[in-house]
């Protein structure tokens, strides 16, 4: 077919899918300017700023009471910041580990990969299980927390593997070459250059354990994650407010993508990332 | 002094190192020259410490290296791809080991910068202190590799076919600055490389390593002029090789057959090899009347001219492959045809005579 012809038909497909991707939040975002009468679906009564006071407790007492996702995102924060260190720490080691080939290499990747790939409520529900047997109070701070590093530890040892795997050996030979101690060789050559991979390890570990449901669902104990407030909400009736919070979320998650994306450019821009090497040759 | 002594190295099936020892004196400049696949790299990779021997002993005056982390050993590495640190400029890149190492790291500012500038002049690369070393060329990385290196003031130097990434013209002038350099400094540089000229032109000592362990190790000129076996002169690329046997005092092959110079005592039958050298034979016409004694008949192939000399290729009529220089200072050399039969004339007395050893 002629590129005339295909060209518009590739366009308008790829606008499509963009909807398709985007359309969800884009109707969430509008329903979150609902006016104070209106409820969770169109017409829009009238255009008003009122469910995000709503939720900042700026309105005046109503019917429907604030959403209780004041301790709840403070406990999600801080559990996906316990769980970025863990993770990523975890991971950086393994693949470190990883480079040089030892026994039962391969047994104990795919040991590691396990955790990304069980289903998300059968490792929730053992744990649950176990924890009962065993007499451990379950906590999201705890059992939870477990769950989500054998989570997103895969991914962040995954990331950090490929970046070993293009990663040219000999820069730490020459520093160990001049006197310098593995230690100081892993601190001072090894960490700066491999940095971009561990933002990217982080980043992953970070969005998985903060809206991570399944695994927590069973594991949490009395004091709920983020995710599973909301979800409890539902069972009630929905109101706009949780629309105004779900905006308010995504673009907490942009700044931190934003943030990533700079740290990413300042990175690749100090080291020139890994091609400074292959260039010489 | 260095001191390698029965140091064996295998990976899995493969010998990279046979039981080799070798002697390597301070304050000199050793070339080692090897085929690739020869097992030069792992020699330095053992004497660096980035790979334990499976046996034998490693020492530097004296004191056993062979067990001892790398970083402990006070042995600099110069690598072929230069391994700088991407993410520090020129500066710090020549500060890290001073600053960073183990033993005594130099923390003194104003003493750092006086090295730094010391070995930055010493390689020439004033002005580039705070460029990136991604921001600069080749030549100027391998200074870099250099200095960095040296600033620590190690025993010895290993330089990993250091001018292999360099272009021609490059080559050339860091082979003299490499040389100046370390007659400065008094240290020993082993440097390894592929080149049979650039280890000839480096060396004050060239050794030749073959098949994991080192078959010769002498002077340059000496090295050039009589070397030991068939494969060290294999290895110089400017031999050309015949097998036959003893024959009575005499080299018979299917080729030729002469009088060997000093008669070696062999019996006959004893498989001998001999070197010629490329630019010991003179080529004649094929039916210039009676053939001299020492001559082999051989068909035209094809030439290469390389600016001050004209290599060309001959074939024996047993498929002996025989190579011919023929410099250009002398009389400008006739033109051959292909395909045709010429008589490659020489003296005896220039073979250099082996006793093959048994496979």
């Amino acid at each position: 077919m002629e590129a005339r012809v295909l060209k518009p038909i590739l366009g308008v497909y790829c606008a499509a899918f963009i909807l398709f991707l985007y359309g969800p939040m884009i109707i969430l975002a509008i329903l979150s300017f609902q006016g104070a009468g209106g409820g969770p679906q169109f017409p829009i009564i009238e255009w008003s700023t009122y469910w995000y006071q709503h939720l900042l407790g700026m309105t005046p007492p109503s019917r429907i009471s604030r959403l209780p996702i004041g301790d709840s995102l403070l406990r999600s924060l801080t559990l996906a910041m316990m769980t970025t260190v863990v993770s990523t720490t975890l991971g950086v080691i393994t693949a470190q580990g990883f480079r040089t080939r030892f026994k039962a290499s391969g047994a104990v990747f795919y040991l590691v990969i396990l955790g990304m790939i069980v289903p998300g409520v059968l490792v929730g529900l053992g744990m649950a299980l176990l924890s009962n047997m065993l007499g451990i109070d379950r906590s999201w701070w705890g059992t939870a927390f477990v769950l989500h590093v054998v989570y997103t530890f895969p991914f962040a040892f995954l990331v950090m593997l490929a970046i070993f795997n293009r990663f040219d050996r000999s820069v730490e030979e020459a520093s160990l070459s001049l006197g310098v101690s593995p230690v100081q060789t892993f601190r001072r050559v090894t960490f700066p250059m491999i940095f971009p991979g561990v933002l990217s390890a982080m980043l992953f570990s970070f969005t998985l354990s903060y809206d991570e449901f399944s695994r927590t669902l069973f594991t949490s104990g009395r004091e709920l994650t983020l995710p599973l407030t909301i979800y409890g909400t539902f069972s009630v009736e929905i109101y706009p407010n949780i629309f105004a919070f779900g905006v308010l979320t995504t673009l907490f998650s942009f700044t931190l993508l934003l943030v990533y994306a700079l740290l990413m450019l300042r990175a690749v821009r100090a080291g020139r990332s890994f091609k400074g090497q292959e260039e010489a040759v | 002094m260095l001191l390698l002594s029965s140091v064996t190295k295998r990976y899995g099936d493969v010998t990279a190192l046979d039981r080799l020892s070798v002697t390597v004196p301070d304050d000199t400049y050793v070339s080692l020259l090897g085929a690739s696949g020869s097992g030069k790299t792992t020699l330095l990779r053992v004497i660096a410490g980035f790979e334990e021997p499976d046996s034998g002993v490693v020492t530097y005056d004296g004191r056993r290296l062979d067990g001892i982390a790398p970083h402990r050993r006070g042995i600099g590495f110069v690598f072929q791809n230069f391994a700088l640190f991407p993410h520090l400029s020129v500066g710090d890149n020549i500060a890290f080991g001073l600053r960073y190492r183990e033993e005594n790291p130099l923390t003194d500012t104003a003493e750092m910068r006086q090295r730094v500038a010391d070995v930055i002049r010493l390689v020439g690369l004033e002005g580039l202190e705070t460029r990136k070393v991604t921001a600069i060329s080749g030549g100027q990385r391998q200074r870099v590799a250099l200095a960095r290196t040296l600033v620590t003031e190690p025993r010895v130097v290993l330089l990993d076919e250091p001018l292999g990434a360099l272009d021609a013209n490059l080559r050339e002038r860091m082979c003299d600055e490499l040389r100046s350099i370390r007659e400065r400094l008094k240290v020993t540089f082993l440097h390894v490389t592929g080149s049979e000229t650039e280890a000839l032109l480096m060396g004050d000592t060239v050794a030749v390593l073959s098949a994991g362990s080192i078959a010769q190790i002498a002077p340059a000129s000496s090295l050039f002029s009589a070397p030991h076996s068939a494969d060290v002169a294999r290895h110089l690329n400017a031999y050309n090789i015949l097998s036959g046997k003893a024959d009575g005092g005499r080299f018979l092959s299917d080729c030729a057959r002469f009088v060997m110079p000093g008669h070696p005592a062999v019996q006959d039958g004893t498989p001998i090899e001999v070197a010629l050298r490329f630019d010991r034979i003179f080529v004649g016409s094929a039916d210039a009347g009676e053939a001299p004694e020492a001559s082999i008949s051989a068909r035209f192939i094809a030439s290469e001219f390389n600016g001050s000399s004209v290599l060309s290729f001959f074939r024996a009529e047993d498929g002996t492959l025989l190579q011919v220089v023929a410099h250009l200072s002398g009389p400008p050399p006739e033109s051959f045809e292909e395909g045709a039969l010429y008589n490659l004339a020489f003296n005896p007395q220039d073979i250099i005579p082996f006793i093959k050893r048994a496979a």
